[in-house]
């Protein structure tokens, strides 16, 4: 399929999101589209789907002008789409899913169970997929989930252009290899891929052409071939440095050590299992791992929000059993929470509240219990200022600000007052090129004053480019601590619970080249 | 695939003992009571008689109490004391279950003790299959909803609609099957309501039910003392019972099952029915999809509110169905607030079958038992309890089955959220 915009354009109100892209996605090709969050890219996949009506321009497929009144046409025009939250129910099985809202049945709405998983088997076995139908989709892995989203975009009648909204943001090094090996394979048997991403590596690993969009403009055309620092630099409109400057750390005492830490869930599984884990001021120790090896509890345990089964958990060497997270914040434990909306931000608080959030009750933001708020004014456009938020007033809700913006109030409240130790858990996560290089140097700055910090991030280019030491978590305990030197291959091999020792892996695929192996787990 | 070959992450042992100590005492204690009944209240010559009144009627089956009491006490507390002690994950809830299912027994030949009082076993059986009807078709009209992603907390409402529209236009038509119809379009336009302000206004959907059972009791009371003033509008009205020929002779199984009136066997059929809409056909697989994930349903091309408006409108037509049960299947007229806040325990019926029609079915079967064996001891004039007691029993079971046995219980994921196109 050849797929064409002229000049789409979508407006909110007197916000334009979209304005006048103009597109061309070969049969068979590979189009990545980058830019920042915010920059329109969303929005532009959603008008393609059918989700959202453009408000000009048009939408040209083999030459012919269309219209999508909803997901159904689009579906129906041969385009399918992996959305970058998955859009998979969760109790239900991979056939059941893959066929929602185009369902096999035996004549007056009855179910064929048959009929579905056949399909299922069908489409997975032409391209390779490798799936069971009747598997339960919230019990598999994400890289399978996200198999099964591939497969459900593929069950179309006739599915030719595969829109994947960032499609890696939520996958391992492993699952990444995997998942740009099945988009060639793909792209080869001539479906047109449109890849959304911000992830450069990958970008420079698949595409066969970039289009950049900022602003909801199209500012560039570029080759695959261009450098990090050209597509980076078009993305934010500026020159980015993609290097952290730091200096070899100068570590003292210890400021976190646990012990032997045990956390059960509700359902009996041990999500920290036997856990040990020093960090000393003056370090950034990087906590590397798959999403779900128990890098939330950990991280809740050390601020008192989980209740450790059994262990030991002190901060700056106080054992801090039993303290409330109101004492340890007090007693100098920052937190940067890693699901900023839901532990970080009251969102309809203003800017300027949420910046207090933590410290309302001190002086000078308060005296016998009531707010100064000429204090907590001062504090917000001091914050505001020094680390760059972009806010109308310190009077807008927080929910207002864009995300990488939204980190920076976290930020700024964190470090806007002495501590002795600190968490930061994934603090770049949907944040821009441009925030992510802010948030890097205020983290190294952080650790140059004595800090000790824990950096959990799922993004192994986050953990090489700021970690003096790395610790490998997987399964509830850390598998590995290595120094950053280590190659990517090692760590992404500890991180799926092989052991470091045995190279090359049994586990991944042995003959990828190995300028792929740099791709993986690529975060810009 | 390096994904497909990860170790799972550790597990408490199953197999490892695990104490209850909350559990065991409260059973342990329990137990114990029933041992002190047995040996301090019953003497030795008292006798629990189970009779099969309707078919076998000669049959008095006479028990002596106190060993039988004795017994179910001790097994009461040995599952106490095992759950103390400790035992392995996976049967914690197999002595949960023995436990209550004795102790229970076991004030039941207590309570039938008295001198006087007969276990009526087939009338107590069908009466208490009878009195389960309002909270399955409560239950399952709720069932359709939530399963939708809709609250529904105005079922006690769209009772009390079928029930007084039943008797009125039974009145107006003088035919009794025409004010069934009736019920079901009131229960029907009821949850339009809902249906419409869940939707396409997006308001709180439990406000919107509370109001709307404010709502449903107001317009009642008022319409019943408007209609009060003329004769022929709220004459009680009632159905034959249906008896199946000789099926109807069968001890137990006759009384229970072959000769009930029609309400009973519309609503056996409509657990099994709307068991299989919900889980074999396309619409089922939809509306359970855009309860889960109405994203992902609306990515599929579902129209996630249309599907939402229908099926709570149409879920209407099977609570109001369930009103005329509180008149017509029982021969009464309407009555200020008759439905007693049954469509509450009818919600709390379908969070007992975690909102399965099959669960449904058995949450209410036990339910209508409770409910029955309480009609039953408080007409015997047993002694024992007072009687406004026993007219607490459902609502304490409600409350002990749910908050003690069911634990969590998990609703569908985006039940009472209102969805946008576009939402994530």
């Amino acid at each position: 399929m050849r797929l064409e915009l002229k000049g789409l354009t979508k407006k909110f109100g007197s916000f334009t999101a979209d304005d006048d892209i103009d597109l061309v996605v070969e049969p068979g090709q590979i189009h990545a589209i980058l830019g920042e969050n915010g920059a329109g890219k969303s929005t532009l996949m959603n008008m393609l789907y059918g989700i959202l009506t453009p408000t000009s321009g048009e939408i040209l497929i083999d030459g012919e002008p269309v219209s999508f009144a909803g997901p159904r046409d689009a579906i129906a025009a041969g385009i399918g789409m992996v959305h970058q939250h998955f859009k998979l129910v969760g109790p239900f099985s991979v056939a059941d899913n893959v066929q929602l809202g185009r369902e096999h049945t035996r004549g007056l709405g009855v179910l064929s169970a048959k009929a579905a998983r056949k399909a299922v088997v069908d489409v997975s076995e032409q391209y390779g997929l490798a799936l069971d139908p009747d598997a339960v989709c919230e019990d598999l892995p994400v890289g399978v989930q996200q198999r099964v989203e591939i497969v459900k975009a593929l069950s179309g009648p006739k599915t030719e252009l595969l829109i994947l909204d960032e499609p890696t943001a939520v996958l391992t090094p492993a699952e990444i290899t995997e998942l740009l090996q099945i988009m060639r394979n793909l792209a080869e048997a001539g479906t047109s891929i449109l890849f959304i991403s911000h992830k450069l590596k990958e970008v420079q690993a698949v595409a066969d052409t970039v289009t950049v969009i900022r602003r909801g403009k199209v500012v560039a055309e570029l080759e695959p071939t261009a450098s990090e620092a050209e597509m980076a630099s078009a993305m934010v409109g500026r020159a980015v440095s993609l290097q952290v400057d730091k200096t070899p750390a100068e570590t003292g005492e210890a400021r976190l050590e646990v012990k032997d830490l045990t956390v059960v869930s509700a359902a009996g599984v041990k999500v920290l299992d036997g856990l040990d884990l020093t960090v000393h001021s003056g370090e950034i120790v990087g906590l590397a791992g798959v999403e779900g090896n128990g890098q939330t509890e950990l991280a809740r345990s050390i601020l008192g929000l989980v209740k450790p089964d059994s262990g030991y958990i002190a901060v700056d060497g106080q054992d801090v059993h039993g303290r409330s997270p109101a004492r340890r914040i007090a007693d100098g434990l920052g937190y940067i929470p890693e699901d900023r909306g839901r532990d970080g931000l009251v969102s309809e608080f203003s800017v300027a509240e949420n910046l207090v959030l933590n410290q309302y009750k001190d002086e000078p933001f308060s005296k016998r219990g009531v707010v100064n708020s000429g204090a907590v004014r001062k504090r917000a456009s001091d914050s505001i200022a020094e680390f760059d938020i972009r806010t109308q007033s310190p009077d807008e809700p927080v929910s207002s600000l864009s995300g990488g913006n939204q980190q920076k109030v976290i930020i700024a409240r964190e470090f806007s007052r002495p501590r002795r130790f600190l968490v930061a858990a994934q603090p770049t996560r949907g944040v821009d090129v441009g925030a992510t290089e802010f948030i890097h140097s205020r983290l190294v700055a952080e650790r140059d004053t004595g800090t000790g910090v824990l950096l959990i991030s799922s993004e192994l280019d986050e953990i090489y480019a700021l970690a003096d030491r790395i610790a490998v978590i997987y399964n509830g305990r850390i598998v590995g601590e290595v120094d950053p030197g280590t190659p990517r291959g090692v760590i992404g091999r500890l991180m799926v619970g092989a052991s470091a020792e045995d190279t090359p892996s049994p586990t991944t695929d042995s003959d990828e080249p190995a300028d792929d192996e740099e791709a993986n787990g690529g975060d810009r | 695939m390096a994904v497909d070959t990860q170790t799972l992450p550790a597990m408490v042992d199953e197999r490892a003992p695990v104490r209850r100590v909350k559990g065991g005492v409260t059973y342990a204690v329990l137990g114990l009571f029933l041992l002190a009944i047995a040996v301090a209240v019953l003497g030795g010559d008292r006798t629990t008689t189970i009779a099969f009144d309707r078919t076998l009627t000669d049959l008095h089956w006479a028990v002596p109490t106190r060993p039988v009491v004795l017994a179910l006490g001790a097994i009461t507390a040995a599952a106490g004391a095992w759950m103390l002690l400790g035992l392995p994950q996976r049967w914690t809830k197999f002595a949960s279950a023995a436990a209550v299912t004795a102790f229970v027994v076991g004030l039941l030949f207590w309570s039938y003790s008295e001198p006087g009082t007969v276990f009526r076993a087939e009338s107590i059986l069908a009466g208490a299959l009878f009195l389960s009807m309002p909270y399955i078709f409560g239950a399952l009209s709720g069932v359709v909803c939530e399963r939708s992603g809709v609250i529904n907390i105005g079922i006690e409402g769209q009772f009390l609609m079928g029930a007084f529209t039943g008797v009125l236009v039974a009145n107006i038509t003088g035919n009794v099957y025409a004010g069934m119809a009736g019920a079901m379009l009131a229960g029907l336009l009821s949850t339009m309501l809902l249906a419409l302000l869940a939707t396409k206004y997006q308001v709180n959907q439990v406000v919107v039910g509370v109001i709307l059972n404010l709502l449903a009791l107001g317009f009642t009371s008022f319409m019943y003392d408007q209609l009060k003033k003329t004769e022929g509008f709220n004459n009680a009205f009632s159905i034959p019972t249906i008896s199946w020929g000789p099926l109807a002779d069968i001890p137990i199984l006759g009384p229970v099952l072959f000769q009930q009136k029609l309400f009973v066997y519309v609503g056996l059929v409509m657990v099994f029915v709307v068991w299989f809409l919900l889980y074999r056909t396309r619409w089922g697989l939809r509306t359970r999809a855009v309860g889960e994930h109405p994203a992902a349903a609306d990515s599929m091309g579902v129209n996630v509110n249309r599907l939402r408006y229908w099926n709570v409108t149409l879920a209407g037509l099977i609570s109001g169905f369930g009103g005329a049960w509180f008149t017509i299947a029982n021969s009464l007229a309407f009555n200020k607030d008759m439905t007693a806040g049954l469509g509450f325990v009818a919600l709390a019926v379908m969070i007992v079958g975690r909102w399965n029609p099959l669960g449904v079915l058995a949450g209410a079967l036990i339910f209508g038992f409770t409910t029955q064996i309480a009609r039953d001891l408080d007409a015997s004039g047993s002694a024992l309890i007072p009687g406004d007691f026993l007219k607490m029993l459902p609502y304490a079971v409600t409350l002990v089955v749910v908050a003690g046995l069911i634990g969590k219980a998990r609703a569908p994921k985006a039940d009472g959220v209102p969805y946008n196109p576009g939402d994530k």
